[in-house]
């Protein structure tokens, strides 16, 4: 079973590395860009920097707020926030016109770019999940490297940077004191990092003023609001299957049901809020747009994905009384939440471009599908973007069984170390 | 200079006696004064900068006296291509009484930046207005609005677009690293991304005319297979004014090849200016103004 799963997503990361291949020999033309210039590779740009902020603020109620009765899944936190955040910057990436000229955000940095200063968020973002994970784990991975041999060996060699475990004991607590340390300090600044992470992102769009769709304050909120629903679906999926199955298993899985709730209902909320405000006042640009994705061509995408399966499907899931205190139930509710946010995602993207810019634009060029504005991604977006989740979901697996990141020892040594 | 002050005498002359109609007249009488000032102005800015910037300038043809409009504007082309760069600004102005629809424009300038399938500089957009059987179509082309607050420029996280000093929003096609936010943040669509197709893609062969350069910014770049570095594939494209052609003295592409005579171009800060004295009228409208762009297109509506 275990097997197969990984050859099948191994073939989706090979079919995805192909068609990668495609659009680095050929150019974005193997896209179906057209003048929707942002499509199915930038929603999932979003989609996954929105999961990696979910569960990295998920990391900071243990580790800022000091919400110790989900201590099992920090760890496991920062590592899908770090794997999410690399998926999200490869789709970016992919979707750069120049992609070796991306370096060129940091040798050219503009000041009044909203993306320039992401790029700045991102890097600084990255460190701190690392350092936050090697500061959790640097005990167990020197203790792994000295109850290794060989290769393995020199892999946690590697890892741990080189620390040893001191050799006695008021050195070992001390260390374990100052790993903790550092996990605050990390967390306290982290957390508006993650914050400015998507929050920042959702500014990428709301400052374009040419698009009312976007240009309101809360857009920026409700893009990290739904981070949050899809950090807390992704947490409840993961801990529910990678978990160990003890007496704070469903505990902890009842604790990330509450918050996943939480922040649906917010959302909900700011959703509601922001598309009757939107749809009340009479701007053209704004309303149809609104109308579009109700009732047009993609109102699967609004009516079955987002309302249905982002937000009423976890809901019902998370309050029938039968089922919400069954594991299999919670992982369910979290799949269908973190998968449903994809369409949230889309919804956030593209509608905005099927508006033309001025009455007839979008039929003043005769012809040219270039020039359309009515975009379905093709197979080579469609391919690429399974393969590069394919390919992370197995980077994810590789880390989860090569670092500590549930190790029970490891667990027994946090405790003792934050009881403090 | 004398000579060219008799010119002027001689047209004046010429336009109060042979002046059939006032319209024609006028527009005679404004040309001999756009010369005068022409004229007036060359001694004193060519000691302002150096000759071999110029000289170029100078070399050209000078402008027909009785070239009509056309000739008018390239007079007041060559007398903004002599001061400094910082003191011209180019705008354009669109008589959409005079536009008749023919799309010459678009297709000129297609010809002239030799564009690619998907990269449309200034297309004319058709709207029905009135109801039957009061109703008409109007035509509206939409060049680069150039904006003195060019929504397009801050996005740029790697400054590969600015505005240039004479009001040109330019792109450097070796900076531009492609993330499309600028064609995302301008109001008017007034960008499009070179996906690096061809016309002729699913042909045996990509035809020589595609690979011919194109002279944007004086820069004769060719698209050549691959995302070579050189290649605006991959890169966010749009109207600069025909940069290339007005740096030599000639008016831009769709400029000239306006059936109806619908398209002026010209020196803002110059006074006497055939622009200046269009957007002096009070037909005068700008789109999208609520935005502030300050959108250096004018339409005459």
């Amino acid at each position: 079973m275990k097997k197969t799963g990984i050859i099948i997503l191994a073939v989706f990361a090979l079919i995805g590395f192909y068609t990668i291949g495609l659009r680095f020999s050929e150019g974005l033309q193997t896209t179906h860009l057209n003048a929707v210039f942002w499509g199915e590779w930038v929603a999932f740009y979003i989609y996954c920097i929105g999961l990696s902020a979910g569960s990295f603020l998920m990391s900071t109620l243990i580790y800022v707020f000091g919400m110790h009765q989900f201590e099992k899944m920090g760890r496991l936190a920062l590592l899908s926030a770090f794997v999410a955040l690399l998926s999200g910057l490869t789709f970016v990436w992919i979707d750069l016109g120049h992609p070796w000229r991306f370096y060129k955000m940091f040798t050219h940095w503009n000041h009044t770019s909203v993306l320039a200063w992401e790029s700045m968020f991102y890097i600084f973002y990255t460190f701190i999940i690392l350092a936050e994970l090697y500061m959790l784990m640097r005990h167990d991975l020197a203790t792994l490297r000295e109850n290794s041999i060989g290769r393995k060996k020199s892999i946690y060699k590697f890892f741990s940077l080189g620390w040893r475990i001191p050799s006695t004991e008021e050195g070992q607590a001390q260390a374990k004191k100052d790993s903790m340390k550092w996990v605050k300090i990390l967390g306290v600044i982290g957390l508006p990092v993650a914050i400015g992470v998507h929050g920042g992102t959702g500014a990428l769009f709301a400052v374009v003023a040419a698009k009312p769709y976007w240009f309101s304050g809360l857009f920026p909120i409700i893009f990290l609001v739904s981070a949050l629903v899809s950090g807390c679906g992704l947490m409840l999926l993961l801990y529910s299957m990678l978990g160990d199955k003890d007496e704070d298993y469903i505990p902890m899985l009842k604790g990330i049901r509450g918050f996943l709730v939480l922040f649906i209902g917010i959302d909900i909320l700011l959703f509601i809020s922001d598309m009757l405000v939107g749809s009340y006042g009479a701007i053209p640009e704004h309303t149809a747009i609104w109308h579009r994705i109700m009732f047009g061509n993609y109102w699967y995408v609004f009516w079955i994905g987002q309302i249905f399966m982002a937000w009423l499907l976890p809901m019902l899931i998370c309050s029938l009384r039968s089922i919400k205190d069954k594991a299999n139930w919670m992982a369910l509710a979290g799949l269908f939440t973190v998968i449903g946010i994809v369409n949230v995602r889309f919804n956030l993207v593209i509608p905005a471009y099927t508006e033309p810019q001025l009455p007839g634009l979008d039929i003043a060029f005769s012809g040219h599908p270039r020039l359309s504005y009515d975009y379905f991604p093709n197979f080579v977006e469609w391919f690429s973007s399974f393969g590069i989740f394919a390919f992370m979901i197995l980077v994810f697996l590789a880390l989860w069984t090569l670092l500590p990141v549930n190790e029970s020892i490891s667990r027994g040594m946090e405790k003792s170390s934050l009881a403090h | 200079m004398t000579k060219q002050i008799e010119t002027k005498e001689k047209d004046k002359e010429k336009g109060m006696s042979t002046g059939s109609n006032r319209r024609d007249f006028l527009l005679k009488a404004l040309s001999a004064a756009g010369l005068a000032s022409f004229a007036s102005i060359l001694p004193a800015n060519a000691t302002e900068i150096p000759r071999e910037e110029v000289a170029h300038v100078l070399d050209m043809p000078e402008p027909f006296p009785n070239g009509g409009i056309l000739e008018r504007m390239r007079g007041e082309l060559h007398r903004a291509l002599k001061k400094p760069i910082e003191q011209r600004k180019w705008v354009m102005v669109i008589d959409l009484q005079k536009c008749i629809g023919c799309k010459a424009c678009t297709v000129s300038c297609i010809s002239e930046n030799n564009l690619p399938p998907g990269v449309v500089y200034r297309p004319v957009t058709e709207e029905e207005v009135g109801v039957f059987p009061h109703v008409r179509r109007q035509f509206l082309p939409r060049p680069c609005f150039h904006c003195d607050n060019p929504p397009c420029v801050p996005v740029c996280p790697v400054k590969a677009t600015y505005k240039r000093p004479d009001g040109i929003v330019a792109i450097d096609y070796d900076q531009c690293i492609g993330c499309r936010y600028c064609i995302t943040a301008c109001p008017y669509g007034a960008r499009t991304f070179d996906y690096g197709e061809y016309y002729e893609n699913g042909t045996p062969e990509i035809l020589p005319y595609e690979l011919r350069p194109s002279p944007e910014y004086g820069e004769n770049r060719v698209r050549t297979e691959g995302e070579d570095n050189k290649s605006p594939k991959g890169n966010a494209r749009k109207c600069q004014f025909c940069l290339h052609k007005i740096t030599n003295g000639m008016l831009p592409a769709c400029v000239t090849t306006c059936l109806g005579g619908a398209t002026f171009f010209g020196d803002y800060n110059d006074s006497e200016s055939l622009v200046r004295e269009l957007i002096g009228t009070d037909r005068v409208k700008r789109i999208k103004e609520e935005l502030g762009t300050e959108p250096n297109c004018y339409y005459l509506v």
